[in-house]
């Protein structure tokens, strides 16, 4: 949950490169932060709250060195105050760490350290790690020798990076999280690096240092690394390993907001050409052909999806896809599904996570992984710890996502959820009726944008006492998922329902200060049915916003009508979904709340 | 060059492109297959501009989610003008961004890196507070007349009723970062503030280098002008797809049949598909993800991102915005003919039929010439359609 940065050889601008790599990594977590410099000085400054904070600690106090390392906290242990933000040094203020995860065997070692006579300053996990290496330091071991043995008595989930007073390298280790190692200066993108005298970066992701360098080389757990004016990787023995130089084809520029207010209202409007991109090369009209990578080969006779969040609600409407192919198909979430596994068989089990580090969801493939299932990662993240653990993987192609509530990925998915179908389960007709519609997608998604009333919308109910959201088949995710954007961004109360379940109670809840969000494509049964819920909702007074292609005469019934173009009925799952990001959005600005940054949420939970 | 910054003006409607901008600003119609901005944008970067501020207001989301925050790695920044109060206004929305001399440049017109950085060093090599490029033009009563005294600005007149051919005000401005002082001083005419107007007072004062350009300058003042704009990048090849053969350029990602024929000159943008038997081109430009069905002809067209064109349909010289789909068998078979637009007759143009953004025609339609339709307009099965179709609307036959 927490950002690690560090550099080595960037001179002068060692502290201005690490907090460049703070800012672009603030969305992962933002209670606190901090810096350590090493080389031919050594200092730390660490700070809660944001990162302008630090930057107004930093400017009274002057830090420089060749080597330094830095850190954005979301609290997992201990509340965000000064001292438990990173880095966080020994007894002697020679050893500096950031850490991302959870050392689970932290108490016993802490135990053993304060009664061999070391001092704690914090209550993090993470304390106990600079202590080893003193430790390790005074029995006269070398600095690189010292945290590899550190490293070697923890247990659990960890990124660590790590620097030592007179020495001009850094270290970092990790095991079931993420980082990544940045090489050589390169911001454009020329290939024209040299690899093997640095500069070198270390971050939980790349945004961090994109804007130096798109050369990057993906640590695997249990490896180490010492970066000075070399880069050398080790595994658990101390035998080098050789590692493959990736380069990262997306720009910095994608993380600017470019003229919006927000991010997730600059990633709303960036969905049709996130959605361009997942098609590109896997769709072919007029020859009714789909080809994505690997997964056409793919045969599989029962599905089970595991995700959290909005892509437990991608998993849904996947599931159904695979359901109407006549596939079984289950959707769970992951938590659970690690928890109590059902009976795997020859199912396929497939993992949608944006970041393909979510903890659950790693640990529920884990789980189906051991019982010998096959299994997929649907995800954004080339390089992910999803993506090598396992067997294929589907690639979104939407592009970074900043705005903590997910939205252009969650389009992304819905759209590669229908390529993998098509390319795997589904029949020609299905795919010449259905590859159309993917094709216009990113047109109709356009159209919704350039003619949307939700600000309207929005502005009429923000200070209503509930949100609910009702839909059948391909519209149920859709409802479920408008709800949970409302919540996370607004911080108010919504409810996303099957339409048919509104009447088993909740429709107890429906009052008139409870707008009801229909969302009702074409006019065969399904919408019919759910028009009869909108009249159950307004004979309870309750005013109603369609959301719908026009088709239907549920506009007639509605106080509100949010339109979106005629399209396949899979297809108009994206198109209403935008119109509810749209009101989430609008709903949030009108009531002030931070929407980048909504309180007690990160962008990707890697924390079980 | 030494300037660094530009400025460039993005923040109009375009009114007399209508039905075109009925849904996007006038910098984001097509110039071939790429929007108009585009190429002013990759004009100032290739002249060496290290800075980009782009004043933004109507649709301004339209450009901000398609330049995003960088250009070809130089930075973007956005200035909002939310009331579009003339073009001394618009930039005026720049001043809390640029505190260093400028160039200015309007989003809406394609020019060339030459004339960039004549303009930026006539005026480095110059002691006046602006400098000016001029351009010789036929129809330079739609413009402003420029007069010159040596390298000075002796006069402009703003649309004189002279006809005929004369030096023209080509819209490419250096600045010192003083115009900002100037244009808040200048008197506002029913409510707006012209730059020319701002520009008028410094030529009283002697003030303004007058910089005389050619090669590439291309205005698109009504929807037919996309066609001859569209020859005009054809011509020079400024695509930015590779080059299959001579004057066809072809995206990576597309998909064509391989009885269907590309006559040159024409491109097509990524994700587009051709099927078997269409015949497109000559100058037509594909923007991205277009469809042209089987057994269709294109010709002298320009086709923006999103259409799609039927079965067997003929489409010649014409303009169809983003989304447009044409069922099969439509016809619109072009040649020169009369347009209106509003009160005005514009009389022997050749065009077939413009059609807006997200118009729906079904199958077996028919466009008389210099036919304009408004965006969202609904076509039905075997309607004839001429003259002005209001946004919208739906013809039945």
């Amino acid at each position: 949950m927490c950002g690690i940065i560090g550099c080595v050889g960037r001179g002068d601008e060692t502290l201005e490169t690490l907090v460049h790599g703070l800012e672009s990594l603030e969305y992962r977590g933002y209670d606190s932060a901090g810096v350590a410099l090493g080389g031919h000085s050594f200092g730390v400054c660490k700070t809660s709250g944001k990162i302008e904070q630090l930057r107004a600690a930093l400017a009274e106090q002057s830090l420089s060195g060749a080597v330094g390392i830095g850190h954005t906290r979301w609290s997992t242990h201990g509340p965000p105050t000064d001292e438990n933000a990173h880095p966080h040094q020994d007894c002697t203020g020679e050893v500096a760490v950031v850490h991302n995860g959870i050392i689970e065997n932290y108490q016993q070692l802490r135990d053993d350290l304060t009664a061999a006579g070391h001092t704690f300053e914090s209550d993090t996990d993470t304390e106990v790690v600079p202590h080893l290496i003193e430790d390790e330091l005074a029995r006269g071991a070398d600095p690189e020798a010292a945290v590899r043995a550190a490293v070697s008595q923890l247990e659990g989930s960890y990124a660590i990076a790590a620097i030592v007073d007179g020495t001009d390298a850094l270290f970092a280790a990790r095991n079931d999280s993420p980082l990544v190692i940045g090489v050589g200066l390169d911001p454009e993108s020329t290939g024209n690096t040299d690899l093997a005298n640095g500069p070198y970066f270390i971050a939980s992701d790349v945004p961090a240092f994109r804007k130096y360098t798109p050369q990057v080389i993906y640590l695997e757990d249990g490896e180490f690394a010492r970066l000075d004016g070399s880069l050398t990787v080790t595994d658990t023995d101390g035998q080098t390993v050789e590692k493959t130089v990736e380069t990262i084809e997306w720009d910095p520029e994608e993380t600017g907001k470019s003229g919006y207010e927000h991010y997730m209202l600059k990633e709303i409007n960036e969905q049709p050409r996130a959605l361009r991109q997942c098609l590109r090369g896997r769709v072919d009209e007029l020859a009714s052909t789909v080809d994505v990578e690997s997964i056409g080969d793919l045969d599989p006779s029962g599905i089970q999806f595991v995700a959290c969040g909005t892509s437990y609600h991608a998993a849904l409407y996947g599931s159904q896809l695979f359901e109407q192919a006549g596939v079984p198909s289950q959707a769970y979430l992951a938590s659970e599904y690690a928890s109590s596994p059902p009976p795997i068989g020859d199912d396929l089990v497939v993992g949608i996570t944006q970041s393909g580090e979510t903890a659950d969801t790693l640990s529920a493939l884990r789980k189906a992984k051991q019982r010998g299932a096959e299994t997929l990662t649907v995800t954004n993240t080339v390089g992910s710890t999803a993506t090598r653990e396992c067997d294929h993987a589907l690639y979104i192609r939407s592009g970074p996502e900043i705005g903590v509530a997910a939205t252009k990925t969650f389009a992304g998915q819905l759209t590669a959820l229908n390529l993998f179908t098509l390319a795997t389960v589904e029949d020609s007709q299905r795919r010449s009726s259905v590859i159309p519609a993917l094709r216009d997608l990113p047109g109709d998604m356009q159209s919704v944008l350039d003619n949307s009333t939700a600000a309207e919308v929005a502005e009429e109910y923000a200070t209503a006492e509930s949100f609910f959201f009702i839909g059948r088949r391909y519209q149920h995710p859709v409802a479920l998922e408008g709800a949970l954007k409302l919540k996370e961004i607004s911080y108010e109360h919504a409810e996303g329902f099957a339409a048919g379940e509104l009447k088993h109670g909740p429709l107890a809840l429906v009052t008139d200060q409870t707008p009801v969000f229909a969302l009702v494509v074409g006019n065969g049964p399904i919408a019919r049915k759910t028009v009869g819920n909108i009249k159950e909702v307004q004979a309870r007074s309750a005013p109603v916003v369609a959301v719908t292609d026009g088709q239907s005469d549920a506009a007639t019934y509605a106080d509100h009508v949010l339109e979106i173009p005629e399209t396949n009925p899979r297809a108009a799952a994206l198109l209403t979904n935008v119109q509810l990001q749209l009101v989430a959005y609008h709903v949030a600005n009108n009531l002030g709340r931070p929407i980048d940054k909504p309180r007690n949420l990160a962008k990707s939970v890697t924390v079980e | 060059m030494n300037t660094r910054t530009a400025v460039v003006l993005a923040a109009g409607k375009g009114t007399r492109l209508q039905p075109l901008t009925q849904s996007r600003p006038k910098p984001m119609l097509p110039a071939a297959n790429r929007p108009i901005l585009e190429h002013v944008l990759d004009a100032l970067v290739d002249a060496g501009i290290e800075r980009l501020v782009l004043v933004v207001g109507y649709r301004r989301e339209r450009v901000q989610s398609y330049v995003g925050p960088t250009y070809r790695d130089t930075p973007v920044e956005y200035v909002i003008q939310d009331k579009q109060l003339g073009s001394g206004h618009a930039l005026l929305q720049a001043e809390s961004e640029v505190t260093e001399p400028m160039l200015v440049v309007n989003g809406d017109r394609l020019i060339e890196p030459a004339a960039i950085e004549a303009v930026g060093t006539a005026f480095a090599d110059s002691d006046r507070s602006a400098a000016m490029a001029v351009i010789e033009r036929d129809e330079a009563s739609r413009y402003g007349v420029v007069s010159l005294d040596g390298d000075e600005v002796a006069e402009l007149v703003e649309k004189p009723d002279t006809h005929g051919h004369g030096l023209i005000n080509a819209g490419i401005y250096a600045f010192e970062e003083s115009i900002f002082d100037e244009i808040s001083a200048t008197t506002r005419q029913s409510g707006e503030l012209a730059l020319t107007d701002t520009i008028q007072r410094l030529v009283g004062r002697r003030d303004v280098t007058g910089v005389p350009i050619d090669g590439l300058w291309v205005d698109a003042t009504y929807p037919w002008d996309l066609l001859s704009v569209a020859q005009e990048v054809l011509s020079r090849g400024q695509t930015s797809e590779p080059e299959t053969k001579p004057g066809v350029w072809v995206d990576d990602d597309v998909s064509i049949h391989e009885d269907a024929t590309l006559q040159s000159p024409v491109v097509v943008g990524p994700d587009c598909e051709i099927a078997a038997g269409a015949v497109v081109g000559p100058n037509v430009a594909l923007s991205r993800n277009v469809t042209i069905g089987p057994n269709a002809t294109v010709e002298r067209s320009v086709l923006d991102e999103d259409s799609r064109v039927g079965h067997g349909s003929t489409v010649i010289d014409s303009v169809l915005g983003q989304d447009t789909h044409l069922g099969a068998g439509t016809v619109i078979p072009g040649g020169p003919g009369d347009v209106r637009v509003g009160n005005q007759v514009h009389e022997e143009q050749h065009l077939g039929a413009v059609l807006a953004d997200r118009v729906k025609v079904a199958g077996g339609v028919s466009f008389e010439t210099g036919a304009l339709v408004g965006a969202k307009a609904t076509i039905r099965t075997g309607a004839h359609v001429r003259g002005q179709i209001p946004i919208g609307a739906e013809v039945v036959r």
